[in-house]
């Protein structure tokens, strides 16, 4: 622990940690020291020299923010020499300094030229020359501009997107006094800036300002604000929202809190313009004739409370089912997971978890006894080697990515990747390993095989923590014998020196963290693949500590806590399997009904109730804030199944690819209109907060599950509030059982957390895994050959993934300008061989077909981010639904689907 | 004399030097002094970056901080008055106007036939034998109006020369 030492301010008597920043300590006990370039995030710059301080036996005014304070420290903050010379100071940026204002920033400098009594132009002593000196402005970038007439020149904007964000996109043109802020050649929009706007926030004086919506802000004229958790990924970044005459028109993060940090991507900053669209559903639409008609919200609920009966009542209870939905809170997918335990009477609920990281959660269940990331997102900025399986984080944590990239720029941390696919993250990478897609298998047992051969094993670790000790990990070894490093390059394509270090540098750091992400998890071999991440996490000893274990950040903003409530049909919240009698016994009691009422079966799974539906065993479906007619493996099949539904509803904030094929649509809210909870990647149960009201007559998501399971004749409760919901939810999941919204005002807490007083957990598996034996269990698996391969008529194999600037199925990402206006295209990627084999020339529309489906035109991109032989497409846009090219056929564990392999070939589109 | 590097295209200039951030000054210039119109293009600008890993900004920040790079195309000549305190003292003012007439410019620009670029240059280092002028890589010293008509002349004359 740092040593306390004592110091004096202006004769105060303080106490702070040895080495503290002085000019930060000053700030904590209430000594206002004025700056303008210091930020407690960003390294001490001492550029403005506003906070000059005298220090006994210093001589000279020196910067108190580039000073540690020590033992015995005696500072004068205010003096008559110091506040003229700051006086001074001020009045000479002044000059400089275009001080016209329009009230949508604040503004540090004006307030301390007011404080100083600059305002009053008889108090300076030098004349205003900004004009004189011809400063630019850069509206270039479609997100901020910049006014150099403004800006006082303090580093905070080229610290904050190099030191908080990893990017080190700004710099300074020119010198001395006509130098200024630049991005790219003087042109922010041709820069390498992704618009995550850290300047904007950090940005002391309004010289670097967002255009979204700052039109429509004035500071002075009621703007509330409110704190929420971000709807994008699952990094649950903090949000707060500003809200003027009843819309969102500015979206800052909160300093100080975790996860972020007041860190956000470009999707948390501007991406909520969505939320406002005119596009929004506003009635409950009922198909009449073949034709949406719009309804009474009676009329739609009772429509939607009549079918499912009769579909129930002829059919038996099997016959409905529901997708929940990772976007919505947990409050609303408890009561929906009730719902159709309760109401419907199945298991039959299941949500895009199963496309994403269920095999990651099988594995890590069946292994370790958790589903959920061992450590914390922040963990990632102390780690010494992070491995990076499968994961575009960059692009889809982009967060979280910051945490990875200061370990890497600041501290000297190795960067392990291992994707067929070119990343960003691959520029602070040590080692890059670009396996062949589905040969990832090979590639880890190889890696074990050096770390077993090498002798980099951790014998304390397995016979203490690994369930038949040393006699299990002899079959792991025997297994793994044949996998030697050009076996396993005759396989993957990997070289052999590359990965033999890679398997040195993971099994000899101090604290490793693997970052796995969909290129493992979906796949066929899914589950497969996360065993061998945890086999070599197991034998050597990288978890069970704080800063080592296994992590996969979750795509979507809640699901992670979705999962956790239990909206899957194989578990109850806090992961209880189905089959547990105990459990049973238990939620029977707190929703007061039959024991035998609730179905011990295992339900149907997402891709199963899609087949269910298509044989004619579901009949009837509940679909809240899913649109799986973009993204469910193999779309033809998919859509033939919906269209075989007696009776579809879907509850969402648009119309999406899935509501043509509804009998009934109802209008929900968005995450700015709700209140309520999400659970972020590490576990973290965060508060979610109204700040505008819904539109026309959309409801909370969870009023019309209690209202349709009402009118079903079975009602689900007497909820006053959210509140009430996650008080039931906390009775019925252990791991939240000490969590309540009270506890939850300020900070986000860990689960679990079994009890009022425990703080949370930060570190999965510190004394024992959370199996039955409290054993880690290891999974020797062998390498097999894909049932899909490339052959003479289908010659490419398909990757499909995410990029920054959209989400999921972009019904909401495609909503905003910003995002937009960085990237709105689909496209095909090609490696330059292969597009010159075929003769394709850059930005030419193909075809592309699978076994399954093809999508035409497609605009191909020429570029080495592909192995040859390999494509890759985004998942994202309607207009180039890629899933009907995948397909559906399972992981045996987990059943995902492999998205990221799918068979196609490539022609010119011919119009 | 041929600059040998003049054939080079700009990525053969760059692979000259290793990788590393600190060849960047170098690059820069070797990269201006190929270009037939002494002066760093974007494209120049940009292939430098992607070869160092250095954003955007850094490269044109330094291509900006340091007045001997240009952004705009130059003559193949640059004339850099001195305007040190000496120099002023020296009538570096007069120098400055008597080349603006000579070569039909004012300070910035170049001639409508490529040849000159007028700019103005910190110290010299000359100070001794104020006012100074430096043409490319050349001092010359001790001027007056005729003393710079015939260096003006002279390059002309060398040029025309080197042309036939």
């Amino acid at each position: 622990m740092t040593k306390q030492i004592s110091l004096t301010i202006d004769n105060k008597k303080i106490t702070a940690p040895e080495g503290a920043n002085l000019l930060q300590v000053a700030s904590e006990n209430n000594i206002a020291i004025p700056h303008l370039c210091y930020h407690k995030k960003l390294s001490p710059t001492g550029a403005c020299r506003l906070c000059i301080v005298k220090i006994e036996n210093q001589r000279g005014l020196i910067a108190s923010c580039t000073v540690q304070v020590s033992d015995g420290m005696k500072v004068t903050a205010f003096d008559g020499e110091l506040e003229e010379a700051r006086k001074y100071l001020l009045d000479w940026l002044l000059s400089e300094h275009d001080e016209s204002h329009d009230n949508s920033y604040d503004d540090a400098f004006r307030e301390l030229v007011h404080r100083y009594g600059l305002d009053k132009k008889e108090n300076r002593l030098f004349p205003s020359i900004y004009k004189e000196l011809g400063y630019p402005t850069d509206e270039s970038s479609p997100v901020l501009s910049y006014d150099a007439a403004k800006c006082i020149k303090c580093f905070r904007c080229i610290k904050g997107c190099d030191e908080v964000q990893g990017k080190n996109v700004l710099s300074f043109t020119n010198r001395g006094i006509i130098s200024y802020i630049i991005g790219g050649f003087d042109n922010w929009g041709e820069s390498e800036c992704d618009g995550c706007g850290e300047c904007i926030q950090l940005c002391p004086t309004g010289a670097i300002v967002e255009k979204p919506h700052r039109s429509a802000i004035n500071l002075l004229n009621g703007i509330q604000k409110v704190r929420t958790t971000c709807p994008y990924c699952g990094v649950g970044c903090q949000l707060e929202l500003f809200v003027q005459d009843g819309k969102i028109v500015r979206s800052n993060g909160v300093e100080g809190v975790s996860p972020n940090d007041g860190r956000l991507c470009v999707k948390g900053r501007f991406g909520y313009d969505y939320v406002h669209s005119p596009e929004r559903l506003t009635k409950p639409l009922i198909k009449k004739g073949g034709k949406f008609v719009e309804s009474s919200w009676d009329e739609a609920l009772d429509l939607v409370a009549r079918k499912f009966s009769e579909i129930k009542e002829k059919y038996g209870r099997k016959a409905l089912a529901g997708y929940a939905s990772a976007k919505t809170t947990n409050e609303d997918n408890y009561l929906f997971m009730k719902l159709v335990r309760k109401v419907f009477g199945n298991n039959n609920v299941d949500y895009c978890t199963r496309l994403c990281h269920a095999s990651t959660v099988t594995a890590m269940l069946r292994s370790l006894g958790d589903g959920a990331g061992s450590n914390s997102i922040e963990d990632y900025a102390g780690s010494d080697c992070i491995l990076v399986t499968g994961n575009n984080m960059i692009e889809t944590h982009p967060v979280t990515a910051t945490f990875v990239k200061y370990a890497v720029q600041r501290k000297g941390a190795k960067v392990i990747i291992i994707d067929p696919k070119w990343t960003p993250l691959v520029k602070d990478a040590h080692i890059w390993l670009q396996p062949k897609l589905g040969t990832d298998v090979a590639l880890l047992n190889g890696m074990l095989r050096v770390i077993i051969s090498e002798d980099l094993i951790d014998r304390e670790f397995i016979t203490k923590r690994v369930d038949g000790g040393l006699q299990a990990f002899e079959r792991l070894k025997a297994l793994t014998g044949k996998y030697t490093p050009e076996y396993v390059k005759a396989i993957t394509g990997v070289p052999a020196h590359l990965m033999t270090e890679a398997a040195r540098v993971y099994a000899r750091a101090g604290s490793p963290l693997i970052a796995t992400g969909m290129g493992y998890s979906q796949q066929v071999t899914g589950t497969h693949n996360v065993f061998c991440l945890i086999n070599m996490m197991l034998i050597t000893g990288q978890v069970g500590r704080r800063g080592a274990g296994l992590n996969p950040p979750r795509g979507q903003n809640n699901v992670q806590g979705v999962s956790d409530v239990g909206a899957s049909p194989f578990t109850y919240p806090g992961y209880i399997p189905v089959e547990d009698e105990e459990n049973l016994r238990h939620i029977a009691r707190i929703w007061d009904v039959p024991f035998e009422s609730l179905d011990s079966k295992k339900g149907l799974s997402t891709i199963e109730i899609m087949q269910a539906a298509y044989e004619g065993s579901v009949k009837g479906m509940y679909i809240m804030g899913e649109n799986p007619m973009l993204t469910d493996p193999n779309l033809n099949h998919t859509e033939e199944a919906i269209k075989r539904l007696d009776f579809l509803v879907v509850q969402d904030i648009f119309h999406t690819d899935t509501t043509p094929f509804a009998d009934v649509i109802l209008p929900a809210t968005a995450f700015a209109e709700s209140e309520g909870t999400y659970v972020n990647s590490d576990r973290r149960v965060l508060r979610v907060r109204k700040a505008v009201d819904p539109p026309g007559q959309a409801r909370q998501d969870w009023e019309i599950i209690t209202e349709i399971a009402r009118r079903m004749g079975s009602p689900l409760g007497n909820y006053r509030n959210e509140s009430d919901i996650w008080d039931e939810i906390a009775r019925t999941a252990p791991i939240f059982a000490g969590i309540s919204y009270d506890r939850l005002k300020d900070q986000g807490i860990q689960w679990p957390c079994p009890d009022k007083d425990h703080p949370g957990t930060d570190t999965l598996f510190l004394e024992q895994f959370n199996t039955p034996n409290g054993l880690g269990k290891l999974h020797p698996v062998d390498y097999a050959e894909q049932n899909e391969q490339a052959d003479e008529t289908y010659p490419f194999i398909l990757n499909t993934g995410r990029i920054l600037y959209q989400y999921h199925s972009s019904t909401m990402s495609r909503r905003n300008k910003a995002l937009t206006d960085f990237a709105n295209q689909a496209y095909v990627l090609m490696n330059p061989g292969d597009a010159e084999r075929h003769g394709f020339t850059q930005g030419q529309k193909l075809r592309i077909a699978s076994r399954r489906g093809l999508i035409e035109p497609i605009a191909v991109k020429i570029s080495n981010e592909v192995l040859p032989g390999e494509l890759f497409m985004p998942f994202h846009y309607p207009e180039a639904p890629v899933n009907r090219l995948t397909r559906d056929e399972m992981d045996p564990y987990s059943k995902i689907a492999p998205f990221k392999l799918s068979a196609v070939n490539a022609s010119p589109y011919k119009g | 004399m041929t600059n040998p590097l003049q054939l080079m295209c700009t990525q053969q200039i760059i692979e000259q030097f290793a990788p590393e951030q600190h060849n960047l000054l170098n690059i820069l210039h070797a990269l201006q002094d190929n270009h037939p119109q002494n002066y760093l293009t974007e494209q120049a600008l940009d292939d430098t970056a992607r070869y160092l890993g250095l954003p955007k900004s850094s490269v044109y920040g330094v291509a900006t901080y340091y007045t001997m790079f240009s952004l705009v195309p130059r003559g193949r000549y640059i004339v850099r008055v001195c305007t040190s305190v000496v120099c002023e003292l020296h009538k570096a003012g007069r120098v400055i106007g008597s080349l603006e007439n000579m070569l039909g410019i004012t300070t910035g620009e170049t001639t409508p036939d490529g040849m000159f670029t007028l700019e103005l240059s910190e110290c010299l280092g000359q100070c001794q034998d104020a006012p100074s002028v430096m043409v490319n890589e050349k001092v010359y010293n001790n001027l007056d109006d005729n003393r710079l008509a015939e260096i003006i002349h002279q390059i002309r004359g060398s040029q025309k020369t080197a042309n036939r």
